[in-house]
């Protein structure tokens, strides 16, 4: 009698198909600069009025160090 | 609160070229686009000088002011940005702007040139903050990553300057108290003798 095979699989298979999958993933280039301005397929997640006008800068340690090391 | 500024000191620049290269590699901008360049008068002559060029993020800004479907907005913080979807490539701020800052990625049949870019002091665009969709269209956001524009932290002898207005004009006015400018700058006699002035 033949036996079923695929419930003898062992369930390593499946976790080494999944790192197969997951390195491809991490292989595919990601995507980079588009100069025709399109959002290359993504769908747009724009700010609103307000926190598109907020301030960006912040005065972090990396900033601080900027200005210190220019500052001679 | 801070006003992003530019400050870009003649006397240093070397015309090395490093801004524009930081630039291009940090927002992965194509052949053809310039956001930044160098720019130099008297080119193998005394009085030589280079200066770093790009968008100046003007507090009245001539390119926002004949922009025909509104798309640049000002930020809190002084910058001058603008919205590719809503940007129809008519080439207005081009002709408005005085520093030659908005970028077209091609030219075609009966003026068509495609969305504008400009250098955006690495601070995105009018999408969320460092998403994908955000590089694609506008390039990194380091600003948003507490950071500022690569082309100053690359400058190698520290003529481009960025970040707060009010600090970096302090920086570059305590230089010029210490060490001079132009020939009166300490080591210019030295390098040049003391026939040569700028």
């Amino acid at each position: 009698m033949m036996r079923d095979r695929s419930e003898e699989k062992p369930a390593r298979r499946g976790l080494l198909g999944a790192a197969g999958v997951a390195i491809g993933l991490a292989a595919a280039p990601a995507a980079g600069f588009r100069a025709d301005g399109g959002t290359g397929g993504l769908p747009p997640e724009k700010e609103n009025e307000a926190a598109k006008r907020a301030p960006r800068y912040r005065e972090t340690d990396h900033v601080r160090a900027f200005y210190r090391t220019n500052s001679y | 609160m801070a006003r992003m500024k530019f400050l870009c000191d003649a006397d240093r620049c070397i015309e090395c070229n490093a801004c524009v290269t930081a630039c291009k590699n940090e927002h992965e901008v194509p052949w053809g686009i310039n956001r930044r360049r160098v720019v130099t008068i008297n080119d193998g002559k005394p009085g030589e000088r280079s200066i770093s060029m790009a968008c100046m993020h003007c507090t009245d800004a001539p390119c926002a002011a004949v922009c025909p479907v509104s798309c640049f907005y000002g930020t809190v913080d002084g910058l001058v940005l603008h919205d590719k979807d809503l940007c129809i490539g008519c080439g207005y701020c081009f002709y408005a702007c005085p520093f030659g800052a908005p970028q077209y990625p091609r030219v075609g049949n009966f003026g068509g040139r495609g969305k504008m870019d400009k250098c955006t002091y690495c601070a995105g665009g009018p999408q969320q903050d460092n998403t994908a969709v955000e590089y694609i269209q506008y390039g990194a956001n380091r600003l948003a990553e507490g950071k500022l524009p690569l082309c100053a932290e690359m400058c190698s002898t520290k003529a481009l300057l960025a970040g707060d207005g009010d600090i970096i004009a302090g920086i570059y006015k305590e230089r010029v108290q210490r060490r001079g400018f132009g020939s009166g700058a300490w080591g210019w006699r030295t390098a040049y003798g003391e026939t040569i002035t700028a």
